[in-house]
């Protein structure tokens, strides 16, 4: 038993904070944990990924083609592309936020937005702009947060590994600032309660 | 009652947990990816004395130094970074170890950011050392108090290897408490550590007999382990994050996990294969094990199956299974991710590195001799302003060649070479020294220095241009007054952000038929805050004329307006950090800064 989650995002965005995040909680719930975050060339603007495994016991920190349960997808055309790991019946959790990439700025390529469309149609996907809400609440930063509490939701309602909400409260807590504890709270919770799920 | 601690830690932080539990006193390094993460951990234990030092070289120095009077060091490099501390490292590790030496090498199979992928367990056998090889973190963080237990033990420097992967991935680790380790001072009275003849040679035959005492000892080693499995006849040999990825697939097969990689036993080993009709090895890159085997006289595969490039993921560890006839299903094949729109890593919004790329792209210059850096990225697109990109400093040394060959053909051509800051201090000046030195009349050849203020490419570490070039600080001078203290007549000084000053300066240098050196200033973006007002465009002055999309700043756009028939540029407003190049490149003046704002967390510093 292991629920396998894969992250997809732009370099900058905080994806090797997710995944610590992320991992801590499921220690914290006393699964076994590993993860991957590859830090390629450049710490911004290129592609970044990672992932997590949760489960009773993980030898491989690497997720095999076909085998993520939900896809965190951070940027959609981060998203797209990694969404060949997704089983079946995975899920994604979308950041509709775009940040375009040199062919597409250079006008060389198109965004690939139909390819979008069309995987949002495939996967159940539970889809937000976490980078416009997360200003709303304060601050662009408290946007993965937001997407933990959407990914804590489906977590739970998934059934095989959940992770109960103090805990993934206690480990935000312990991975941001102080004084930005309150907001990112605000923002976890804004994730947990997100419409979808009613 | 004891209760055990359990933590998440990446492999990295798990050797600096480690070092911290085995009383660890000294840890040096230069940053370089994977391994920049230990440096930074050690950092936080008070107990431990960590510099970044100025190359590898002296890094390993440092650390030398420390061992000699006993105290538990360590060294932590990416791969390459041995190529450089290479010489004092081939003859130290003649010489007995007092205090537990570490040399910690992060190979990077699949060059995920490196400029190759050289195989550093032939480098611990090269300078016989011993070899240990983590397979996740909790074995990271006891493999090296088992290294430094193994160094004294044996008075051998011990290398442990662990690859990029395992070096980001994080795992459950025990927790314990540290150890203090006692100093014993550094032995001056038998001359041990003076590696000259006649002491060298004798050296050699210690050298010899310590490897043979620890190829007895691994014998029995705990770290290698044997996992037998009823009813096959066939035994993998393996090590590291390899053995994880296996048990994920779970042949039929007996395993044996080696920890301690070099030297393997030859009594053990041929006690265990000789139970098994085939023995096969798994391991990324070159086939080290397998050559090892091999000279005991052990039949083995490996390579057959198994890529000698990249890592060795669950697909193709599957896939060299079945080719073996181990696995009976061929795995269908499914691409790990989808082809669809390239994102290159790209200059960060702010970058002062992006003015300087987008002048020498409008320049008359066709080449341009790249190093490592965040400015190797000009070499990818929009930019492709770099024709060679080889190694730390080595950028200087192949002008002066390329610029005699040339010369030597009739071709006076310009030459522009780029180096950045922490570059120019790793390896950079001596060339600079070598230049002045084979200085040549009308040697037509244009120096730019990238001084950004800090080594940025690894998470922006402390460098030799970090300072504030006063009497309190480490460094008195910058670079330019550095240059013409020893000589150098012609070097100008730039702040990269007055685009239309740089330009100029440029053109007129690269024009300048002789030796010229440029200091381009700008403090890098990210490490230093830049956090300016934003800019934003006016479409109804915009001509379309793309100036400030070229540059690639990555919140520029085209973008359609209501009411305009053509695309027009945009700036995304919550990425813009405001450096104000896309205004000074527009034509028609369409681009513009907000208000000033009280932003938080202001800390830019200006020129």
């Amino acid at each position: 038993m292991a629920t396998n989650i894969m992250l997809g995002g732009v370099g900058g965005q905080g994806l090797v904070l997710m995944t610590k995040i992320i991992c801590q909680a499921g220690l914290m719930d006393q699964y076994d944990v590993k993860s991957n975050d590859v830090v390629g060339l450049s710490q911004r603007g290129g592609m970044v990924w990672g992932n997590v495994r949760i489960g009773d016991k993980i030898y491989s920190p690497n997720i095999r083609p076909k085998e993520a349960d939900i896809l965190l997808g951070m940027e959609p055309l981060e998203a797209y592309r990694w969404c060949s790991l997704l089983k079946d019946k995975g899920k994604i959790i979308l950041n509709s936020k775009r940040f375009y990439p040199v062919p597409v700025q250079q006008e060389q390529e198109k965004y690939p937005e139909e390819d979008i469309e069309s995987m949002k149609k495939r996967y159940e996907t539970f889809e937000i702009n976490a980078f416009d809400e997360g200003v709303k609440l304060g601050k662009k930063q408290v946007a993965n947060v937001i997407l933990i509490g959407i990914l804590a939701k489906v977590l739970e309602n998934e059934g095989e590994t959940p992770i109960k909400v103090d805990i993934w409260k206690a480990s935000i807590k312990q991975n941001v600032p102080t004084k930005a504890i309150d907001m990112n709270m605000n923002a976890f919770d804004l994730g947990y309660n997100f419409p979808r799920f009613y | 009652m004891e209760t055990i601690e359990k933590i998440m830690l990446t492999g990295n932080q798990a050797i600096s947990r480690g070092f911290y539990e085995a009383g660890g006193l000294i840890a040096t390094s230069y940053p370089g990816s994977p391994t920049v993460g230990i440096i930074e951990n050690t950092k936080a234990y008070e107990t431990i004395y960590s510099e970044f030092s100025t190359n590898e070289k002296v890094a390993l120095e440092v650390a030398i130094g420390g061992s000699f009077n006993g105290a538990r060091s360590m060294v932590a490099m990416k791969h390459v970074g041995v190529n450089i501390a290479a010489d004092p490292l081939m003859t130290f590790t003649q010489t007995p170890i007092n205090g537990g030496f570490l040399l910690v090498t992060g190979d990077d199979p699949g060059l995920a950011s490196s400029q190759n992928e050289q195989d550093n367990r032939i480098f611990g056998k090269f300078a016989n050392m011993g070899i240990l090889d983590p397979s996740d973190s909790q074995e990271a963080k006891d493999f090296t108090k088992e290294a430094l237990k193994i160094s004294e033990k044996f008075q051998t420097p011990m290398m442990l290897r662990i690859t990029s992967r395992l070096c980001h991935s994080r795992s459950v680790v025990e927790v314990k408490e540290r150890k203090e380790k006692e100093q014993s001072e550094m032995d001056t009275k038998t001359g041990e550590y003076c590696m000259i003849p006649p002491g060298s040679r004798k050296a050699q035959f210690f050298m010899k007999e310590r490897l043979e005492k620890l190829e007895k000892f691994a014998y029995e080693i705990e770290i290698n382990k044997l996992e037998l499995k009823q009813e096959t006849d066939t035994l993998i040999v393996t090590s590291g994050l390899l053995y994880n990825n296996l048990k994920e697939i779970a042949p039929n097969v007996s395993i044996w996990k080696l920890g301690l990689i070099y030297p393997i036993s030859k009594e053990k080993a041929k006690e265990i294969t000789s139970k098994f009709n085939r023995v096969i090895v798994l391991e990324e890159m070159m086939p080290f094990i397998e050559n090892e085997l091999q000279l005991m006289g052990i039949e083995c595969e490996g390579k057959k199956y198994f890529s000698f490039t990249g890592e060795l993921d669950v697909p193709d560890i599957e896939k060299g299974l079945y080719n073996a006839g181990i696995i009976d299903n061929m795995p269908e094949r499914i691409e790990e991710f989808v082809e669809t729109v390239a994102r290159y890593p790209v200059f960060c919004t702010g970058c002062p590195h992006r003015p300087t790329f987008d002048i020498l792209k409008k320049s008359k210059t066709k080449i341009i001799i790249g190093d490592i850096g965040c400015y190797s990225l000009s070499a990818l697109p929009p930019f492709e302003q770099s024709n060679s990109i080889i190694s730390m400093g080595a950028s200087i040394g192949i002008t002066k060649g390329l610029r005699k060959a040339k010369v030597l053909n009739d071709n006076n051509e310009p030459i522009v070479a780029v180096i950045g800051d922490g570059t120019f201090f790793h390896s950079g000046l001596p060339s600079f020294v070598n230049l002045l030195h084979n200085k040549e009349d009308n040697e037509n050849i244009t120096i730019i220095i990238l001084d950004n203020r800090t080594t940025a490419m690894t998470g922006g570490q402390h460098n030799g241009s970090s300072g504030l070039y006063n009497e309190k600080d480490d460094m008195k001078v910058g670079i330019k007054s550095l240059l013409e203290g020893i000589g150098f007549d012609r070097v100008k000084e730039i702040n990269q952000y007055d685009y239309k000053s740089a330009k100029k300066l440029f053109e007129e240098e690269i024009a300048y038929e002789g030796l010229s050196i440029i200091v381009a200033n700008g403090p890098c973006a990210l490490k230093y805050n830049m956090e300016e007002p934003y800019f934003y465009v006016d479409p109804e002055i915009c001509i379309s004329c793309r100036s400030c999309i070229r540059t690639g700043c990555p919140p520029l756009r085209m973008i359609e307006y209501e009411g305009i028939d053509k695309l027009k540029s945009s700036i995304d407003e919550d990425m813009c950090v405001g450096c104000s190049v896309c205004a000074q490149v527009c034509p028609v003046n369409a681009i513009k800064q907000s208000e000033k704002i009280d932003r938080e967390g202001g800390e830019f510093i200006g020129n």
